[in-house]
């Protein structure tokens, strides 16, 4: 079942747990379970509303460029092999690491919208919004983390210097790189939790 | 060594002194060779920066020179500009040059060099150029950073309808580039392996955030950079400045386009610069800016007005001075002392400062007209408004501009305001219908409500007073309170004045005066009335001697009985008017009566007129009577419609006829009807004719007829034919005779129902009493006076065989079988019931027998059935009637009797019960003979006696019993 959205985003507010709580997994999995299959809804609502704001060649139907890539962004996509094989800790910390880059990227883009296109609130309040189910989905993951006694990794700044000075072109680049992999990773993420969810049941 | 340095300061300065020389003589040309040449590069502005000395100058020197520049793209080889520099060259001066580049210096390496020539008249022919300057390279230093490709230039600001040079490269060489200005692909040429370019002519503004520009080539590495394009700045249009107060001078102007462009561009900025006081101010709005006056009194202003965005500025100037350019502040506006037709306005106009002289305009807007004034004034205004309606809303404002240097108007300022109420000028227009009844007459005064012009107000009330002409009074003025248009009032036959007079708050109309005549009028023929396309077209004769004018009246609405009664007042010399209203209605008969009006005011009939707005067709048929039908004729009769329906004049009347044969009578004509059938017609032309009879018509035959007005427009609608037949020519006869024959018997009838006891007694009794039979008196006395009537008591029966004897005697045939078996179980008793007496004599012998008359069927029969003594002559419907009845019950009981009795043996058995001696059982055969000839009395009774010529008795005797049944098979 799907939660409804303010649910999701209070569960974003929950207090983190500290690490010693005897707690089964299973909880905290399936509201990260729900909160990605919430957010997978609306990826390619967000992909769709951004590249319509960015203009030619962007805009134009059927518009894609896989090979854009940001060094400061991991690629969601994995062999299917090595995904399968990743444990817990390895799974759970390659998506934790994605969303917390991804929330920091989302700002960034947020950001580069409302200079590049200060008049289209929607797409605004759409990048507003990912970034917030991605520090929602964070928290969630951190729980699991912590209910699992895995180590937690410390938060990264993964933007570092690269952010500033970039051109229009480019900045419009880099937000479609991150809207495009906020999309992967969610996909991903739903996976990696219904996997988890199979594997710690209630 | 210190004079080794003196010797060489000596010897420079010789040498700089002989150089002087020289160069003062310019006796030879020297080697001015320019040096240090050092290029810096400004990739936004696209531009080489070049800066270079001439060393070889001498001190305080001047010599003009001629630069040649050559910048070379790629490589040196590749010599894209040669340009030619003029200057005068000082002494260790310092030299620039700039070049503008249309490429943007990011896609490839530049060389420049240099060299210069002496172009100084002092110096003589020939001149040599010195020797070029090494290649100076110039590289936008790693402008493709870490990335692969890259496109610039990067985010340009460019003007509209400007050219643009964009490039791109690649570590990688390039092939197959694309490159597509907002997804449109555009002509790329190739520099060299990794540098492409393209040219944007008259680039288009597109929207606010930029364009995009994108190049892919193989292998695929994309790239892309975003151009923002700006409209053209424009001049500021309409360009001024004004003063109100002489404190603050506004200027406003029309900005033109909006060049901002989304965080690239402002909007454009304009900033205000007065060259005579040098003060500039930065203005904050984007179409006005507001300039304080200084307390010095400076009267020329000069003013410019620049508008900047980051790609250009503009300005426009103007030149005034202060006085010729004061607009007045927006007067303040009072009415004072409005009267019914004055009113008062005086205004303020504030601060113009040094009480300048001000033209005003004034304008009064009411009843939908505009009326303009002018007034010079100086602070405050009067103006008298005049000539004003009474009990009117105007409107009127005001206006000041400059009397001694116009610039503009100020702004108006008005007020409304309503004028006064005075008394009505007109007496209301007043008409009268008089309606007599019983002696006494109802008068209803109608008056028409006054104009606004005339009213002057607010009518309240209309006062009537009623003046009798005859027997002089007081007169009480009776109110009428308005809106009210009519009122009633209740006259005797005496003459009355009556006056009417309309009241508003201020006062009194004055009075309408109308007689009404004890006279009762004459009576006038109707006359019809022509139509014209304007409405009724009415004249009369003009009236000699004291008619002081006309009036014609009508009825608006006569077709719902409202009437709306409407008049027209007309002067003494009219004769004729035309008379329309949007309230006439084709089909409606419309009267107007015409009177003239004497010099007392009374009013007399003189015309009369009728008619239609437009004739319809008429809409019903009359109702027509048929009479006086005879073989030959008939007539057709009907009534006059009420002259309200008619919806037109009626000229007459159709009789269609359908013909029994195709040919009409006399005086028909055929026609064809709207349903295309084909009849006779017959035309009445005179409307009062409202009889006809139909004639020549033959006997026994079927007519039909229909009638049917016809107008100036057409005839009644087709209605249903009325059907009648002709009697036959003989029936008159036939009436005649059946009608008393019909009476005869009707009376007959009656007299026998009411004599029907007593012919019951006579004729056939139930019981018939054989001493009260009359017959047996005409046998006693014409035939045999021996004869008796047989008693029963004087019987000796001979032998009595009694099996069933439910009534005496009497056996019924109640008709079911079961009667009819005991019948047959009894039935020795009837062959036995002869008479068996051998030597009875005289009176005495006598058959006892069983009459089968005395059936239960054929009494109940109730008629005339008596067998044994007819009454009357066989040949008489009763008996035969009786007779019928007697053999139908015979009949039944041998038919129900038939399924268990052999035909023949009942045939029999009747038989033998007539007592016939040749049939029967032997054994019961009478011995002696004579016996049958005595029984035969009985038959004689039986069958035909009466003392008539009856057959003897002989042995036919049974064939005449038999003869009378073959009668009643033959009745049956």
């Amino acid at each position: 079942f799907l939660l409804p959205a303010p649910l999701c985003l209070l569960t974003m507010l929950l207090p983190p747990l500290s690490p010693g709580d005897p707690i089964s997994p299973a909880e905290p999995i399936s509201q990260a379970y729900s909160l990605a299959l919430y957010m997978q809804k609306n990826t390619s609502t967000l992909l769709q509303t951004y590249l319509q704001y960015q203009g030619s060649p962007f805009s134009d139907p059927g518009f894609s460029a896989p090979e854009l890539q940001l060094s400061s962004l991991p690629p969601a996509a994995v062999s299917f092999k090595t995904w399968h094989a990743l444990d817990d800790a390895e799974r759970l910390g390659r998506a934790q690491g994605a969303f917390q880059a991804l929330s920091q990227h989302l700002q960034l883009v947020g950001d580069d919208q409302s200079d590049l296109n200060p008049a289209s609130p929607i797409l605004l309040a759409q990048l507003g919004a990912a970034r917030l189910r991605a520090q929602g989905l964070l928290g969630n993951m951190v729980a699991i983390m912590t209910a699992l006694g895995l180590p937690i990794p410390p938060e990264e700044d993964t933007l570092g210097l690269v952010a500033f000075g970039a051109s229009a072109f480019e900045r419009k680049c880099r937000g479609y790189v991150v809207t495009r992999e906020y999309g992967h990773w969610t996909d991903r993420a739903v996976r990696d939790l219904a996997l988890l969810k199979a594997k710690y049941p209630g | 060594m210190a004079l080794f340095a003196f010797f060489q300061t000596i010897l420079l300065l010789v040498s700089l002194s002989l150089r002087t020389c020289q160069s003062e003589v310019l006796s030879e040309p020297l080697p001015l060779t320019p040096e240090s040449l050092d290029v810096s590069i400004n990739s936004a502005q696209r531009c080489l920066h070049l800066q270079w000395r001439v060393h070889s100058l001498a001190y305080h020197q001047e010599l003009k020179m001629v630069f040649q520049i050559e910048i070379s793209r790629i490589n040196t080889s590749n010599v894209i500009w040669v340009d030619y520099y003029s200057t005068t060259v000082k002494w260790n001066q310092v030299l620039h040059w700039s070049w503008e580049s249309e490429l943007p210096l990011e896609c490839a390496t530049h060389f420049v060099r240099i060299r210069s020539r002496v172009d100084d008249a002092r110096v003589p022919e020939p001149r040599f150029w010195s020797n070029w300057s090494s290649w100076k390279e110039v590289n936008e230093q790693n402008s493709l950073g870490h990335k692969a490709s890259s496109v610039f230039p990067v985010d340009k600001l460019v003007e509209e309808g400007s050219n643009v040079t964009i490039c791109y490269i690649s570590r990688s060489h390039q092939n197959n580039v694309s490159c597509y200005l907002d997804g449109v692909r555009m002509h790329v040429e190739q520099l060299d392996p990794n540098v492409s370019a393209f040219h944007v002519n008259n680039v288009a503004f597109v929207r606010e955030t930029g364009t995009n520009i994108f190049c892919e080539m193989d292998p695929k590495d994309d790239a892309g950079t975003v151009l923002f394009v700006s409209k053209v700045l424009e001049e500021p249009k309409d360009f001024s400045c004004e003063t109100q107060d002489f404190k603050t001078l506004h200027c406003t102007w029309d900005p033109g386009s909006d060049t901002s462009l989304v965080r690239k561009q402002p909007y454009q900025s304009y900033t205000l610069f007065e060259s005579f006081s040098g003060e500039k101010r930065l203005c904050e709005h984007k179409n006005w800016c507001d300039w304080q006056i200084a307390q010095d009194s400076q009267e020329m202003y000069n003013f410019t007005l620049v508008a900047e965005n980051y790609l250009r500025k503009r300005s426009v100037n103007i030149l005034f001075n202060l006085t010729h350019r004061v607009r007045p502040m927006t007067p303040k506006v009072f009415f004072k002392n409005i009267s019914a037709t004055n009113a008062t306005m005086t205004w303020r106009v504030h601060s113009t400062g040094n009480h300048r002289t001000l033209l005003c305009q004034i304008e009064l807007h009411g009843e939908g007209k505009v009326i303009q004034h002018n007034a010079s004034i100086k602070v405050n205004g009067e103006y008298l408004l005049s000539e004003l309606e009474p009990d009117t809303q105007y409107m009127a404002r005001v206006h000041c501009g400059d009397a001694n240097h116009f610039w503009k108007w100020s702004e108006w300022s008005g007020e409304n305001f309503t004028t006064l109420e005075a008394a009505p000028s007109e007496a209301p227009d007043v008409w009268r219908d008089v309606k007599s009844e019983l002696g006494n007459r109802t008068v209803t005064l109608f008056w028409k409500p006054l104009s606004k012009s005339h009213a002057n107000g607010k009518i309240r009330f209309y006062n009537v007073i009623v003046e009798n002409l005859d027997k002089p009074s007081e007169l009480e003025p009776v109110p009428i309170p308005a809106p009210a248009n009519h009122t009633k009032l209740a006259l005797d036959q005496c003459s009355y004045r009556i006056h009417v007079t309309a009241n508003n708050s201020v006062g009194t109309s004055p009075a309408s005066v109308i007689v009404i005549s004890g006279d009762p009028g004459n009576q006038v023929e109707e006359e019809r009335v022509n139509v014209t396309a304007d409405g009724f077209s009415l004249s009369w004769k003009p009236q000699s001697g004291d008619v002081t004018g006309y009036v014609v009246e009508w009825c608006d609405r006569p077709q719902d009985g409202s009437c709306d009664l409407q008049w027209e007042n007309l002067g003494p010399n009219t004769t004729s008017t035309v008379i329309s209203s949007d309230a006439f209605r084709p089909g409606v008969r419309y009267n107007f009566r015409i009177y003239g009006i004497s010099t007392k005011r009374i009013a007399y009939l003189l015309e009369q007129k009728t008619g239609y707005s437009q004739e319809l067709a008429p809409l019903v048929n009359p109702q027509v009577v048929m009479s006086n039908l005879t073989s030959h004729s008939f007539t057709l009769s009907w009534k006059d419609y009420p002259t309200e329906t008619q919806r037109s004049f009626i000229r007459g009347y159709h009789v269609y006829l359908k013909p029994k044969e195709g040919q009409c009578h006399p005086g028909f004509e055929k026609a064809a009807l709207s349903d295309n059938s084909v009849c006779c017609k017959y035309k009445i032309d005179k409307p009062e004719q409202k009889t006809f009879v139909v004639e020549n018509l033959q006997p026994e035959s079927i007519y039909e007829f229909f009638v049917t007005p016809f107008t100036s427009v057409g005839e009644g609608p087709l209605d249903a034919f009325t059907k009648v037949t002709t009697p036959d020519e003989h029936s008159h006869l036939l009436i005649r005779i059946i009608l008393p024959t019909v009476f005869c018997v009707v009376l007959i009838m009656i007299v026998c129902y009411l004599n029907s006891q007593w012919m019951k007694e006579k004729c056939y009794p139930d019981i018939p009493d054989p001493y009260k039979s009359s017959v047996l008196s005409l046998i006693k006395s014409k035939e045999n006076p021996h004869l008796t009537i047989m008693s029963v008591k004087d019987c000796i029966p001979d032998a009595i065989e009694v099996i069933n004897k439910p009534e005496g005697s009497k056996i019924q045939f109640s008709g079911t079988r079961n009667s009819l078996t005991e019948t047959e179980i009894t039935k020795p008793a009837y062959l036995y019931l002869l008479p068996a007496e051998k030597n009875y004599s005289g009176p005495g012998p006598c058959i006892c027998f069983e009459n089968f008359t005395y059936n239960q069927a054929a009494s109940n029969s109730g008629s005339c059935g008596h067998v044994p003594v007819p009454p009357t002559a066989p040949s008489q419907r009763g008996l035969l009637t009786s007779l019928e009845n007697l053999l139908k019950a015979l009949e039944k009981n041998y038919m129900n009797s038939q399924g268990e009795i052999p035909a023949g043996e009942t045939t029999l058995n009747y038989v033998s019960q007539l007592a016939s001696p040749m049939s029967g059982d032997k054994d019961s055969l009478p011995t002696d003979p004579p016996v049958p000839a005595l029984c035969s009395e009985y038959k004689m009774q039986m069958a035909i006696p009466l003392g008539l010529a009856s057959p003897p008795l002989s042995e036919n005797s049974s064939v005449s019993s038999v003869t009378l049944l073959d009668q009643g098979d033959h009745h049956h």
